[in-house]
């Protein structure tokens, strides 16, 4: 109902604001005043300004506003029980203008006197990045829009590796303390979002544009509101909230990287007239869609096989053509009004982002296989597989927010929109030496179209005493993934004649085109109500709720070959991909030769999923002491899994129950103040979690994939894994932003998850409980000002972190490696999780002008050697090489009223490449993939009105 | 809109949380037994008769010790589809087929688009050039494979390692995956993977036990007969436009092949395609009285990785000036020196341009370094190791020219060929 009325004042609202032009005579301070005590909001404060009579109090969410001429003001916080808190130098330039000031106060130690903090608007800012982490129960990490501004990171991928712990694999994926896919979580706004890999359980994150943000937050240990299916960490992307204030801005950009824009060689295909918008317009539909089963041969149904070869689009080759810069534009807008006593808000944000990426050199895919002959080491080449690669790839995303408060109650509604279609074109010169003898010239047409559709509806509640305080969300999501025509047509090269073409299906395959799709639809609902009460004679919060999920999965896979009939001669086609659908090269009955179209799918392709999660819990956060602080809780979850889908020997599952786990998961998080002003802590915390298979595994899916060639089979008997983590922190808190961290952590996993090989049948996989695991590690955090050295201006931000793990082997796995070893190798007991990176390091120096509006840094990021693929027999492991990412940026703000700002930032200076190798006893590290990014120059320009 | 999306939502929680099902799953469908459709596995001794034609439907698999009786003149038609939905006929390990046809009524597996008739011995629509219309027939036995990292067993592939019936190899050497005998198999050879075709037969681990003589493998995508390892016999053997390797050994087999006749077609590949032992086990073939046609496309033989055997009696007739014999790189060619891989009695019909039999046999090389990209000027291969007197050289040893195939005094014995498709078809007059 409530969302009903929004609605309606939000037409309203447009209404006014399309036709008014706003006017103030005064200005704004306004922020959030949080309790040090229990970080969270701190109701009934006091707001004045010094030497005034003018003053305010804060709301049930803690925020307050007051309206202020311009002027330097000093403003002061109180609240009884509680410190003191004054800033100076608050400063209204101009009517209009609108200052945000945050505040946290801490209660004072059961003293009478006064305490009185002074602090400058400066240190104040600063010091707000810290205290979320400062004040929070569980371990986690923040990273504001402010600091990610900072970095110059676009997404939110590109952001969050600046997390102690934090890598990410391939540009998408994050991984927390060496742990990815199943055991990192992406949430939004604090609910379960699906993903969008038929092949992951995680979230990519590159497609999450930072212009949506209001911060990022990783949580890396568990407390009983968080869900309990996450090891490494929990990455909650929260999206904006409503602005304090009228705003717009527009924002344009644009990059230019020098070895791929521009560039005649670049590669593409001709698709639909929608692609610009990061949708196929239907070029790319399925023709056979509505066509099931198998194909007519020509030879028996000659018509109708014509009709369906004529069906398919002609476009099978790469084209050449000229490459275009990145570029990018956004808008956001937000406004409040007010509605009687309460208030309402929107915010809309928009942006819009095309890049154009070519690599000329690009090898991927290459094989290399020890020798049959143990005291041979070097590595013998099977494949090698090199090219050139074109991807024009658009983002396109909306979010549109209403809330709406009451003296007592907020509401919000928000709905996100990512749009994304990726174009790929490539021509691979592959050549086969081992398993196969020959040279294969390659051309790939890929299109894939992936988007999310999120709504939040969300409510919080307070007592009149702001005792009790009540929350809830209702986050349906719909996301959908369309591999669209994907086309890979291979020529045999004539070792004798370089220009002769010829296709030979025993040789290289058929020409062939495959549709996926995935859709899968989310449902998650939240309920976590808090009530403030004594225990021990100090404040105390027992929090309790629930939360329930729903996921349901349908993943389809349609695909075709174009054989030829007959002894068709393919050396007419010259090698062009294009003339194999050409009307005089498709069947002709007459001669009882050409090409025709014949469906390749299998009903073990497909499945169709659900699982539900429902969840219980309560935790009581409370003071044993002044300095002790603890907060104990346990979570009840019941996972089911229910399957519908059909293997090839023909084993059928109908709507079946797979999984029906019901578990409790105890967390406890301790923290300790080493001294009165809680700048120095230790935190302790353990927490049981789970990682539970996924959609695809828990199946009897045998699904072949035709892009990597291997055979996933699910495994219908696999069990969730069940992981007890402990975490031991120490912290020091700094005047302003100064922070110093080093933390260890210790993880014991039951029965992991691996996808594991298959030794009787090379190239088919299947995911395994394989033995136990450990994980564990450190990780050191440091920010500095260097303003004791004179550069008051200048901050250094640093961290470090270790992380060792020890996976055991399967038995396949074993087998396999024991046939392979070297002279004079020995296996070991186990190896390291796949995607574990040893060692991650950033290191950052910023500049901030407070007053001359340049601000600017230099950023290093760099992972360790990581292993990427589990070698399977004689092919070794392939382990990622480092990548030296260092970048930097300089911007200014600028305008009589600082409203317009230029950025200029500059990726890669050291130019390295992305590299992956296979690795084996006593042979030189072979190149498994390797590709330049390049070296890029982006700027931007952002103007606020 | 918006109001819509909630309300739908809501309604989506209420259906959604009604969901759940008991229904028991999980069990095979069990096929129809007295049909004239073979789907799905056979787990029951079954017997084909002579007065039905047949349809295998899908993947079918004689499982559980079963036998499968297959009557002389029996036709089984098979239905379209590629990688899981080919269809396919798999005599699992422990399985067996006795499919004894004879000269005069044989045993004929073809293409459901195949207009052949009860009693007929060919059809008029399809010829040599239809190929892929369906799988192929698959043996899989218990005799030894040498196998990478010398596993006891490996998975035939484009079947699931989920389905354990396409698992072949062990250690019995006197296997008995029973008989099959006037057999022609034609237009099959659909794909199962990328690049990958089902043979026209494929024997994997089959043993001494079993009886294979008299086969024909007419269009077949891939090759024409091809044995994965194992100990069994093979005579009387006919492959004719095969669209890879017409005969080709892998995996360490070791029995005798006497008595085959190879006919290009169009788009074939190699006559013999015959590579080594995958794993430390070892085993040497024999290959005799073989009579190649070659054709304008393809090479007369490859020997590959390793191989060891013999390969005696061999006739070589119709082939272009560029198809040669060859060693493919220092491992066989070491092989040869060491006397493990031997050649006898070949004769050679030449074609235009070249100028002696021996010239044929080339040893080629592999590649050394350099060549994991695709800059090919800074390959560098390895040297040839058959020297003073080269392979070629050597080679005038154990080859003759002849004038023309009448002449020749090698190759196989044509008459055992005259009851086939590629007899009839092609005039070949045997």
């Amino acid at each position: 109902m409530h969302i009903t009325i929004s609605i309606k004042k939000l037409l309203c609202a447009l209404l006014i604001l399309g036709g008014s032009i706003a006017s103030f005579a005064q200005g704004k301070v306004t922020g959030k005043v949080i309790d040090g005590e229990t970080n969270d909001v701190l109701p009934f404060a006091n707001i004045a300004v010094k030497g005034t009579t003018i003053g305010s109090t804060s709301d049930f969410d803690g925020l307050y506003e007051l309206s202020l001429d311009p002027g330097t003001y000093t403003i002061v916080f109180s609240f009884v029980g509680y410190e003191t808190k004054e800033v100076s130098g608050v400063e209204i330039k101009s009517s209009g203008d609108v200052v945000d000031l945050n505040v946290t106060i801490n209660a004072t130690a059961a003293t009478l006197e006064d305490v009185v903090i002074t602090t400058t608007v400066r240190k104040n800012t600063e010091a707000a990045v810290l205290t979320l982490q400062k004040n929070s129960v569980k371990l986690l990490d923040g990273l504001s829009i402010e600091s990610i501004k900072t970095t110059g990171a676009s997404n939110i991928a590109s952001a969050v590796k600046n997390v102690p712990g934090v890598s990410v694999q391939g540009g998408k994926f994050v991984y927390v303390r060496g742990l990815g896919d199943r055991y990192t979580k992406s949430i939004l706004n604090g609910v379960d979002v699906p993903g969008l890999d038929p092949d992951r359980n995680t979230l990519q994150l590159d497609i999450f544009p930072t212009n949506i943000l209001e911060n990022i937050l990783v949580i890396k240990s568990s407390t009983a509101d968080q869900p309990a299916d996450f090891t490494g960490g929990v990455v909650d992307i929260i999206t904006k909230d409503l602005p304090s204030r009228e705003e717009y801005s527009i924002s344009i950009g644009a990059s230019y990287n020098s070895s791929m824009h521009f560039n005649d060689n670049y590669l593409q295909y001709d698709g639909g007239n929608t692609d610009f918008l990061g949708f196929d317009d239907g070029t790319r539909d399925n023709p056979l869609e509505n066509t099931p089963g198998v194909l007519p041969f020509p030879q028996v149904d000659p018509n109708a096989a014509i009709q369906n070869t004529q069906a398919f689009e002609r476009t099978l080759a790469a084209q050449r053509d000229q490459s275009f810069t990145d570029y990018s534009f956004g808008f956001t807008a937000g406004k409040q009004f007010e509605v009687g006593d309460n208030r309402l808000g929107f915010l809309a944000s928009a942006s819009y982002r095309n890049e154009t990426t070519y690599y000329e050199d690009y090898i991927e895919g290459q094989v290399f296989r020890k020798n049959a002959d143990p005291s041979i080491f070097e590595l013998g080449v099977d494949r090698s597989q090199q090219g050139e690669v074109g991807v024009n790839n658009v983002l396109l995303n909306g979010l549109v927010g209403l809330s709406y408060k009451t003296e007592k109650s907020k509401y919000k509604f928000n709905v996100l929109h990512i749009q994304n279609g990726e174009s790929e074109a490539s021509i691979f010169d592959q050549r086969n030496l081992i398993i196969n003898s020959n040279q294969i010239k390659q051309d790939n047409l890929i299109y894939t179209q992936r988007s999310i559709t999120n709504v939040l509806l969300s409510g919080r509640h307070s007592s009149e005493s702001t005792n009790w305080l009540v929350e809830w969300k209702l986050s349906p999501t719909l996301s959908r993934v369309y591999d669209k025509d994907l086309r890979s047509t291979n020529f045999i090269v004539s070792e004798s004649d370089p220009n002769l073409f010829t296709i030979s299906p025993s040789e290289g395959g058929d020409p062939r085109r495959i549709w996926r799709d995935l859709e899968e639809i989310n449902l998650a609902g939240k309920l976590d109500i808090t009530k403030k009460h004594k225990l021990f004679g100090r404040d105390a919060k027992t929090k309790f709720g629930g939360a329930y999920t729903y996921k349901q999965r349908d993943f389809t896979v349609d695909q075709f070959s174009l054989p030829f009939a007959g002894s068709f001669d393919t050396s007419v086609l010259g090698g062009d991909p294009d003339q194999i659908l050409a009307p005089q090269n498709i069947f002709n009955p007459g001669t009882g030769q050409g090409f025709f179209a014949r469906r390749d799918s299998n009903i073990s392709d497909t499945f169709d999923s659900t699982i539900s999660i429902a969840a219980g819990y309560i935790s009581e956060e409370f003071k044993l002491s002044d300095r002790f602080n603890a907060i104990l809780g346990v979570r009840f979850e019941k996972f089911d899994l229910i399957y519908t889908g059909e293997s090839q020997s023909g084993l059928r599952f109908d709507e079946e129950s797979i999984l029906d786990e019901a578990d409790f998961f105890p967390s406890a998080n301790l923290i300790y103040d080493l001294n009165e002003d809680a700048n120095q802590k230790i935190r302790a915390s353990y927490s049981r979690t789970t990682a539970r298979p996924s959609f695809k595994e828990a199946s009897i899916a045998e699904i072949f994939d035709p892009t990597s060639n291997t055979f996933f089979i699910g495994n219908i008997n696999i069990q969730p894994t069940y992981i007890d983590n402990f975490d031991l922190r120490y912290e020091i808190y700094g005047e302003g932003a100064n922070f110093f961290a080093v933390s260890a952590f210790y993880k014991s996993f039951d029965d992991p998850i691996e996808l594991s090989f298959i030794r009787e049948a090379t190239g088919q996989f299947t995911p395994l409980n394989l033995g136990d695991a450990t994980v564990y590690g450190a990780e050191i955090e440091f920010r500095r000002n260097l303003d004791f050295i004179g550069f008051e201006n200048f901050n250094i931000t640093t961290n470090f972190s270790i992380i060792e793990s020890e996976q055991n082997f399967s038995d396949d796995e074993r087998d396999a490696r024991l046939d392979n070893l070297r002279v004079g190798e020995e296996l070991e007991d186990g190896r390291t999780l796949q995607g574990q990176s040893p060692f991650l390091l950033n290191f950052g120096l910023n500049y901030n002008g407070q007053n001359n509006g340049w601000q600017g840094g230099v950023f290093y990021n760099v992972q360790g050697r990581t292993l990427q693929i589990v070698g399977n027999g004689n092919i070794p492991d392939v382990f990622t090489l480092p990548f030296h990412s260092l970048n930097f940026n300089i911007g200014k703000t600028f305008g009589e009223k600082k409203n317009s700002s230029i950025s200029l930032k500059f990726s890669n200076l050291l130019d390295d490449d992305i590299e992956s190798v296979y690795e084996s006893f006593g042979s030189e590290d072979r190149v498994y993939s390797r590709w330049s990014p390049g070296q890029e120059i982006s700027l931007g320009y952002t103007y606020k009105f | 809109m918006k109001k819509l999306l909630i309300a739908g939502f809501a309604m989506s929680i209420l259906a959604f949380t009604g969901c759940g099902s008991d229904d028991d799953g999980g069990e095979p469908t069990t096929p129809p037994t007295e049909s004239t459709t073979l789907s799905g596995q056979i787990t029951e001794n079954r017997t084909l008769t002579a007065n039905n034609i047949y349809t295998l439907d899908g993947r079918v698999t004689v499982t559980n010790g079963a036998t499968l009786t297959i009557e002389a003149g029996t036709i089984i038609k098979a239905q379209g589809g590629t990688g899981a939905n080919a269809s396919t006929l798999i005599i699992a390990r422990g399985a067996k087929i006795e499919a004894n046809g004879t000269a005069a009524s044989p045993i004929i597996f073809t293409s459901i688009a195949d207009d052949i008739q009860v009693g007929q011995t060919e059809g008029t629509n399809l010829d040599e050039n239809q190929r892929g219309l369906w799988g192929g027939l698959i043996i899989l036995g218990n005799a030894p494979v040498s196998l990478n990292g010398d596993a006891d067993a490996a998975q035939i592939e484009g079947i699931p390692a989920s389905d354990t019936n396409g698992l072949y190899g062990g250690s019995n050497a006197a296997d008995d995956s029973g008989s099959v005998r006037y057999v022609s198999i034609r237009h099959g050879g659909a794909l199962i993977g990328e690049g990958n075709e089902i043979n026209g037969l494929t024997l994997g681990g089959v043993g001494t036990g079993t009886t294979i003589e008299f086969i024909e493998v007419v269009g077949n995508v891939d090759d024409g007969v091809e044995f994965f390892g194992g100990t069994v016999n093979a005579s009387n053997l006919l492959v004719w436009a095969q669209g890879d390797d017409a005969i080709d050994i892998d995996q360490a087999y070791s029995g005798t092949i006497d008595n085959v006749v190879v006919v290009q077609g169009a788009i074939s590949d190699h006559g013999l395609e015959i590579d080594g032992p995958e794993g430390s086990a070892t085993g040497s073939f024999t290959l005799q009285n073989v009579t190649l046609f070659g054709s304008d496309s393809g090479e007369v033989a490859d020997y590959r990785s390793g191989a060891t055997g013999t390969t005696s009696n061999v006739l070589v007739t119709g082939f272009t000036a560029s198809a040669d014999v060859e060693l493919d790189n220092n491992g066989v060619s070491q092989n040869f020196l060491d006397g493990a891989l031997t050649f006898a009695n070949w004769e050679v019909v030449l074609p235009t341009g070249v100028a002696a039999a021996e010239d044929i046999f080339v040893e080629k090389v592999g590649c050394a370094m350099n060549c994991d990209d695709a800059d090919d000027a800074n390959d560098v291969p390895e040297d040839p190791i058959i020297l003073m007197p080269t392979f070629t050289e050597r080679a005038a040893n154990f080859s003759t020219a002849v004038a023309d195939a009448a002449s020749a005094t090698v190759g196989a014995t044509t008459s055992a060929f005259s009851w086939t498709f590629a007899n009839s078809k092609a005039n070949l007059g045997f």
